[in-house]
């Protein structure tokens, strides 16, 4: 059936969103008040980490625990560089080096530890990490931090002020983010989702398992540590605090949110859950309510969205989305066929096929089943 | 000398500690695959529980032993969320990942912030060449030894035990000889629950544990348990006591503050050299 | 080297079975019978749905439509052995009767006498032919009255398969279990088994008699390589 080519190509729901939401990033930085510019520059740091994590957990198939970690490197790297006297900019792109190259020597070995056992490995990187920081005061001003860190300058251009940083970092999310599309759509990032499911099948094709991974795992941090640099330039001001455990799991679950995989995802689920952890902490914040409640509530509602998040809607708001979209697409065509009755209705239980690949969200996902595929995968899920 | 006897009891405790943990992990893995996250939340949410009963009158003893079923009720609860229905590995991961934050969010709620404790075996410290020891480490030792010894006894001596194993070897296979693998799953989780449980109970009196110790006592647990590859409970036995003594005398000789970072770099160099036995075996066969 | 039915109500029926997955459909309107005391192959290529059929048959898959009627038990041997490499010989034999009275493998000792040295063995450490033993000794100790074996001779030299062939035919005949031979290897299955049915892309191409399916011409172009062997 020949679809007339439209003007918005070839996934119009998506090319809309986009030419929405750029036209949001012009215009939201002249609107919005203050305190809603840090929220919106937290949100655009946040899509830069993500989209990173998002290509490792949804074609690397791998979670890593530790993006605050790299985020925090980034972060440190470019403030001790700057208040050494490095030019700012120097300093920004000496950091993202950096933290990259850290990430590939540490990868390089972590790498070829199986799923749950990265995990843990990172949540000990970022253990670790915290650890170095407050054992080296005079470096990293140990728990007090790092203050009056110079600021951003591309040249004679000084980015201040947080309508600057409103436009700078979502420039640089957007460049972040069509650097990731690339990966995704090219060979290299079919070769990621094939290996998702099947390290065998992957190597047997002549993908280079290790050497994706590693190249996704040293990217991911990368965009950490960019966002973790800006971060530091933006606030002028970083300390320990700001880089913990719940920082790193605050950016799984937006890529749980937006969907593994998905790159439109990626600015979603940091959108969702930067909104979400605002509105709870001012919901927790009173003068009649206990101190630890704002805390119980971002963590109970952190813990109900990757609990039930992952069986209701495991590609993600995006996946999401795109599903509903192609459903109603397709009720559309079939009022417009002549109306056959169905071969046979499945009835019993049937189990699905090994991956599922949903179109617009790109995202695979091995089913976990008992049904014997060579190399038994997660057990247990009858 | 005597400093140094001090820091080793204490070292085997902890070590003691992180076995249980250990196993708690090694038996889930063996039946289900999945690892666990949340098995330092069954530490602290059996010893908060076991406190609240002592605080409301329920005499000793009882009050720990209740705290245990609870722990084994609420292991029995996550294992029907996370095994139940089809999930890939990365999602079983990430859900065990919530139910730990699950877990701090309840025990911050119920039970605040500040460390909590309660007093343990009473009687006088015994006399161990030089140094006094408090009786409720001998009562970890012992209670540790007893439930460990049965937990082996029964994974690698028992029907049941070996049909557990069977299950993550092969669950295909398993299914067809008819072994119920989800319960077997579930079993798997009840007793990382009470294993997490016991331990909690059993710690509590010596070290003051707060709603967010689980993410540490995980992370040393699963380095315990990685020493006997996730599979073996006798060699996380002595990962646990590994970690546990060598925690102790970083804490001791070095600095509090860097015990936690070199168990953690001792977890990754052990990861590393297991990979590197297993690439090395792959090549043999 | 074949034994013939009994003339009573078959141990295995099946009737327009149709088996989906998703929306693809893997088996349509297959229909088949075990007699009591029976030898029956099911021939088919890699694809056919031949696993399909025979993991509905044990109950891992549920079907769309049909019905199965087995008057007794139904052990699977699955392709590929399938055992738990983990645990020794014993321990598997041991397992196979989970759900069975008798848990002692003095029995399949005696049908397969090579597995008495090896029993203390992990499953990992046996030869292909080993393992087949093991698999078929694990299904027997569940007490069938229909075996299902799923590519017997898949990944074992010839030898090694006309004796383990052999074994099963002293055991159809010396206890009349039921067999149902899932095969690629068409000359074995033809030669152990009385009767077959010919399973192609999901469905039943042909049936009968092994002596006349031999010969035919569609049957030996497909299956048997061309030439006719006796």
């Amino acid at each position: 059936m020949r679809r007339p080519r439209s003007l918005l190509g070839a996934n119009p729901p998506a090319t809309v969103g986009v030419l929405v939401i750029a036209a949001a990033t012009l215009v939201l930085p002249q609107v919005l008040s203050a305190p809603n510019l840090i929220t919106y520059v937290t949100i655009g740091l946040a899509t830069i980490v993500v989209a990173g994590l998002s290509l490792l957990m949804g074609f690397a198939g791998q979670v890593s625990l530790g993006q605050g970690a790299f985020y925090g490197f980034g972060a440190y790297s470019a403030a001790i560089l700057a208040i050494h006297g490095w030019p700012p900019i120097i300093a920004l792109v000496a950091a993202v080096v950096m933290t990259a190259a850290v990430a590939a020597a540490v990868g390089a070995l972590l790498l070829r530890l199986e799923g749950h056992a990265l995990a843990f490995g990172t949540l000990a990187l970022q253990l670790i990490f915290l650890s170095v920081l407050s054992q080296t005061p005079s470096f990293s001003g140990g728990a007090i931090g790092l203050t009056n860190i110079p600021a951003l300058t591309l040249g004679p251009i000084a980015i201040s002020g947080y309508r600057s940083y409103a436009y700078f970092v979502w420039i640089v999310a957007a460049a972040v983010l069509l650097v990731s599309r690339n990966i995704t759509r090219s060979r290299p990032g079919r070769g990621l989702r094939a290996m998702a499911t099947s390290p065998s099948a992957a190597s047997a094709a002549g993908v280079g398992v290790v050497s994706y991974k590693l190249r996704d795992f040293a990217l991911s941090a990368a965009y950490a540590g960019l966002a973790g640099a800006i971060y530091a330039f933006f606030l002028a001001y970083i300390s320990p605090d700001a880089f913990s455990v719940m920082l790193s799991i605050e950016f799984v679950i937006m890529v749980v949110v937006g969907g593994l995989g998905t790159v439109s995802g990626a600015f979603v689920g940091a959108a969702v859950v930067t909104i979400v952890a605002q509105v709870l902490t001012s919901l927790g914040t009173g003068p009649s309510l206990p101190a630890q409640l704002p805390n119980v509530l971002s963590e109970g509602v952190y813990a109900l969205i990757l609990i039930t998040l992952l069986r209701l809607m495991p590609d993600g708001v995006v996946g999401l989305a795109s599903r509903l979209t192609k459903r109603l697409v397709r009720a559309k065509l079939e009022r417009r066929a002549t109306l056959r009755p169905a071969a046979g209705t499945v009835t019993g239980p049937v189990l699905a096929p090994a991956t599922v690949e949903t179109d617009g969200a790109h995202a695979a996902r091995a089913d976990g089943d008992t049904v014997p595929s060579r190399g038994g995968r997660a057990g247990g899920a009858t | 000398m005597s400093v140094l006897l001090q820091y080793l009891v204490t070292g085997v405790s902890r070590g003691f500690l992180f076995a249980l943990l250990a196993t708690g992990f090694v038996i889930i893995y063996r039946v289900t695959k999945v690892v666990n996250f949340a098995q330092g939340a069954f530490v602290v949410l059996g010893g908060f529980i076991a406190y609240s009963l002592l605080g409301a009158g329920v005499p000793q003893g009882l009050s720990e032993v209740l705290a245990v079923l609870a722990s084994a009720a609420i292991g029995l609860l996550f294992g029907a969320v996370t095994i139940l229905g089809k999930m890939s590995t990365i999602a079983s991961l990430i859900t065990t990942i919530g139910l730990a934050l699950l877990c701090e969010a309840v025990a911050m709620l119920v039970w605040g912030t500040t460390p909590l404790t309660y007093s343990g075996l009473s009687g006088h410290d015994l006399r161990f060449g030089g140094i006094f020891v408090q009786p409720q480490y001998l009562l970890l030792i012992g209670v540790s030894l007893v439930v460990l010894a049965a937990l082996w006894l029964l994974l690698d001596h028992t029907y049941v035990g070996k049909a557990m194993t069977a299950c993550a070897s092969n669950p295909y296979a398993a299914r067809l000889t008819g072994i119920n693998v989800k319960a077997m799953g579930l079993l798997s989780f009840a007793i990382g629950g009470a294993l997490g449980g016991v331990g909690g109970v059993l710690i509590m009196p010596l070290f003051p544990i707060t709603y967010d110790s689980d993410v540490n006592l995980a992370i040393l647990g699963f380095a315990a348990a990685i020493v006997g590859s996730l599979t073996s409970p006798t060699l996380a036995l002595a990962g646990g006591l590994i970690f546990g003594i060598a925690e102790e005398l970083v804490a001791g000789y070095w600095s509090q503050a860097n015990e936690t970072a070199v168990a953690l770099a001792l977890m990754i160099l052990l990861l590393l050299w297991q990979s590197h036995r297993r690439q090395q075996v792959a090549k043999l066969v | 080297m074949t034994s013939t039915g009994a003339a009573t109500a078959p141990i295995l029926s099946v009737d327009g079975l149709l088996v989906r997955y998703g929306a693809a459909i893997a088996l349509e309107d297959v229909s088949l019978e075990v007699g009591r005391g029976e030898m029956v192959a099911l021939i088919g290529a890699n694809g056919a749905g031949k696993t399909t059929l025979l993991n509905t048959l044990s109950g891992i898959l549920a079907p769309s439509a049909g019905t199965i009627r087995c008057a007794g038990r139904l052990a699977h041997v699955p392709e590929g052995r399938e055992l738990f490499f983990d645990l020794c010989v014993d321990d598997n034999l041991r397992l196979g009767a989970w759900k069975a009275p008798s848990r002692d493998p003095a029995r399949i000792y005696e049908l397969f006498p090579k597995l008495r040295d090896l029993s203390r063995r992990k499953a990992g450490f046996l030869s292909g032919g080993e393992q087949q033993m093991v698999a078929i000794g694990r299904a027997l100790m569940a007490g069938p009255d229909v075996l299902a074996i799923d590519e017997l001779s898949q990944g074992l030299a010839p030898i090694v398969v006309q004796e383990i062939g052999r074994y099963l035919v002293r055991l159809n005949a010396e206890t009349g279990l039921s067999v149902l031979l899932v095969e690629q290897n068409a000359r074995l299955a033809l030669e152990l088994c009385a009767r077959a049915y010919v399973l192609e892309t999901g469905r039943i191409a042909t049936h009968g008699p092994s002596a006349l399916l031999r010969n035919e011409p569609a049957v030996r172009s497909a299956y048997l390589g061309g030439h006719v062997t006796t």
